[in-house]
């Protein structure tokens, strides 16, 4: 975005060192930038100013830190790992391993997970670990069970995939039940909006050409000094949505910016607090440092619909500043609008690290190799289709009228040897459904004719429905069979939890 | 406000409330109900204040029934808490908000003990008491 004229190299990273370690750097927060930038134009701005800090606080999954336990004696090649019950990867050496953030524990469940040990061990607190190993010549010992501190660990690498994206879809619910989702608990009919990322004060947002981001730059990692180590998975740069890998000592980290957290009814994660200083090297970069979140744009999704993120369809597009306005309208109605990440935190850690620089306590850094602006992100691609409703469902369907009598129906259930009976008006629309158990109990309280008895809001189904995605909906209304309707609710098949899992056997064991 | 109304034997069959919302115009809201010949324990939120909220209580007095307070619905642990926002849009009733520095804040007035907050929250700094 750097106009002409606007490229034109104002100091260099040695120079504002020089600067810090005199004493003499000015340091601005992004808040702090947008004023001035404001109040005093974009080339006084550049002139006067050496350093902008940015900072975010949020849920950042792709998190996790590597572990080195040292050896016991005799020795153990630990094959499987546990840190307060939750598994730690060790599919590297003896006693290295990988806890991820998102892990859950294996007696806790969503309560406890990755993210919460990390905290625990950040804090200085007991960790329980435990090992098994099939034992080797080398490595005798075969069983390990003691408690550690961090201070007990040769090495403890915060080392994050993924983490800081540079902006993120906001989420809402189109359907009729509440969701809870990684972001967050979303009230049914558009009942509520979440969002999630700092906006104005976001790394990425306040250098979106990546001039002075990339492998090598020093950044505020949990309280402590990290780096970036490249471009982090899933990096989009082309559609806005870059991300970063980090790496740094947790050792150094507090837990006041590293926070385990668990979404309900969804899983574990950990809360990430990063800052970046991003040195005004030109007039160019001044201004995407102003940037404010009027200017950032995200759209915002319908959680309601089951597919991968970005085909679920966008309700509206939005500013930061709309989302954090409080309400944002859909609809004709003004639906309340709230972050998962604290705006709170990622102020404070931009102070923070203005406070660092200011001290001479931290010399920015050129990269190495700049962020990638070209890639793309692929979805996975999957051989082996996903099995939709139409291939598996029934055609054959048997329906019934509402004034046919329970006594013939019984009948024709039994001699078909089908559960579920659709049923139907004249036009074979739907109208309810009965169960041979509905049919029974009927016949026992004297029951004459089947709209007495027929359930008459029924669950259904389309045909292009993903069968996972029906299987999920069977499961928690707790029924064995839906019918398969079309747009105009006619009855055109049936689908029953025997059915899924007949034709799946061999493909697939479990749904 | 919300608050714990206790029935003594002698007045638990009397539309007691009933009587209240219709002279003074309040929808009083029921949100847990014990009732049975002997007692009956009704929790409620009444949307009043001041005056109003005085006049309502002093009604129930008068008719035997014990208005409590509840003077701490949820607690909000404030070490743990960090003002994300993941509680404030979730609420029915808009009683979680940010103050202007985007601190989170609660207004017990309107919290109708719904508790879709306390699951809301990653680190679990809303507890019920
Ligand atoms: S309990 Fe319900 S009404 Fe009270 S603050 Fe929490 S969400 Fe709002
Ligand atoms: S969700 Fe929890 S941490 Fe976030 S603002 Fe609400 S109480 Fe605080």
């Amino acid at each position: 975005m750097s106009e002409n004229g606007r490229t034109e190299t104002i100091r260099s990273i040695d120079e504002i060192n020089e600067k810090i370690r005199k004493g003499d750097a000015v340091v601005l927060t992004a808040e702090e930038m947008i004023k001035l930038v404001e109040s005093s134009g974009v080339e006084v701005a550049a002139k006067e100013v050496d350093v902008v800090t940015s900072g975010t606080f949020g849920a950042m999954c792709s998190s996790g830190v590597f572990l080195n336990f040292g050896h016991s004696d005799p020795p153990i090649k630990m094959t499987q790992c546990w840190l307060n019950d939750v598994p730690v990867y060790k599919g590297i050496a003896a006693v290295d391993g990988y806890l991820g953030a998102t892990v859950l524990s294996e007696t806790l469940g969503f309560e406890y997970g990755g993210g919460h040990v990390i905290e625990d061990l950040v804090s200085g607190k007991e960790v329980e670990l435990r090992a098994e190993s099939y034992g080797t010549d080398c490595y005798p010992r075969r069983h390990i069970e003691t408690t550690i501190t961090i201070d007990d660990l040769n090495q403890a690498v915060l080392l994050n995939p993924r983490n800081c994206y540079q902006r993120y879809d906001a989420a809402t619910n189109s359907t009729d039940r509440v969701l809870y989702t990684y972001m967050g608990t979303l009230l049914p009919n558009y009942g509520n909006i979440t969002f999630s990322g700092a906006g104005q004060l976001n790394p990425l947002c306040k250098d979106p050409n990546y001039e002075t981001l990339g492998i090598g730059t020093r950044i505020f990692l949990g309280g402590g000094i990290g780096y970036i180590i490249g471009e982090g998975t899933q990096h989009n740069p082309s559609a806005g949505f870059g991300t970063l890998m980090v790496k740094g000592d947790l050792k150094q980290m507090s837990s006041r910016y590293l926070r385990g957290s668990s979404f309900y009814r969804y899983g574990v994660s950990l809360y990430v607090g990063v800052g970046i200083p991003i040195p005004i090297l030109n007039e160019g970069i001044a201004l995407t440092t102003a940037a404010k979140d009027e200017d950032i744009f995200v759209s915002v999704k319908d959680y309601g619909v089951p597919s991968r993120p970005d085909l679920r369809p966008s309700i509206k597009k939005v500013s930061y500043a709309d989302l954090r306005s409080g309400k944002v309208e859909i609809k004709d109605k003004d639906v309340p609008s709230s972050p998962l990440s604290s705006y709170k935190m990622a102020i404070e850690i931009s102070e923070v690290l203005k406070e660092w620089i200011q001290e001479g306590r931290f010399l920015l850094t050129a990269p190495v190799e700049k962020l990638s602006k070209q890639s793309v992100v692929k979805p996975l691609k999957i051989m082996k289709k996903e099995p939709k409703v139409s291939e598996i469902m029934r055609t054959n369907v048997i329906t019934a009228y509402p004034d046919d009598l329970v006594k013939e129906v019984a009948k024709k259930l039994v001699e078909k040897g089908i559960d579920h009976l659709p049923v139907v008006d004249d036009a074979r629309k739907l109208v309810g459904i009965v169960t041979s158990w509905d049919l029974a109990r009927a016949l026992a309280i004297d029951k004459k004719r089947l709209e007495e008895i027929m359930t008459k809001k029924v669950i259904t189904v389309f045909q292009n429905e993903s069968i996972d995605v029906v299987a999920r909906k069977m499961a928690r209304h707790n029924i064995s069979g839906v019918p398969v309707v079309d747009k105009e609710n006619h009855v055109i098949g049936i689908l029953t939890t025997d059915d899924i899992s007949k034709k799946l056997v061999g493909g697939r064991t479990t749904i | 406000m919300i608050v714990r109304l206790t029935y003594s034997p002698e007045v638990v069959e009397k539309p007691v409330l009933a009587e209240i919302i219709l002279k003074t115009g309040v929808p009083i809201n029921i949100l847990e109900a014990k009732v049975n010949a002997q007692k009956g324990e009704l929790v409620v939120s009444i949307p009043a204040k001041e005056k109003t909220l005085e006049q309502i209580l002093r009604f129930f007095k008068e008719a035997g029934v014990t208005a409590q307070k509840f003077t701490q619905i949820l607690q909000i642990d404030f070490n743990k808490c960090t003002s994300c926002g993941a509680c404030i849009s979730p609420c029915p009733t808009r009683a979680l908000r940010f103050t202007p520095d985007w601190t989170l804040e609660f207004d017990e007035e309107k919290c109708v003990a719904c508790r879709t907050c306390v699951n809301a929250c990653p680190v679990k700094a809303i507890t019920v008491p």
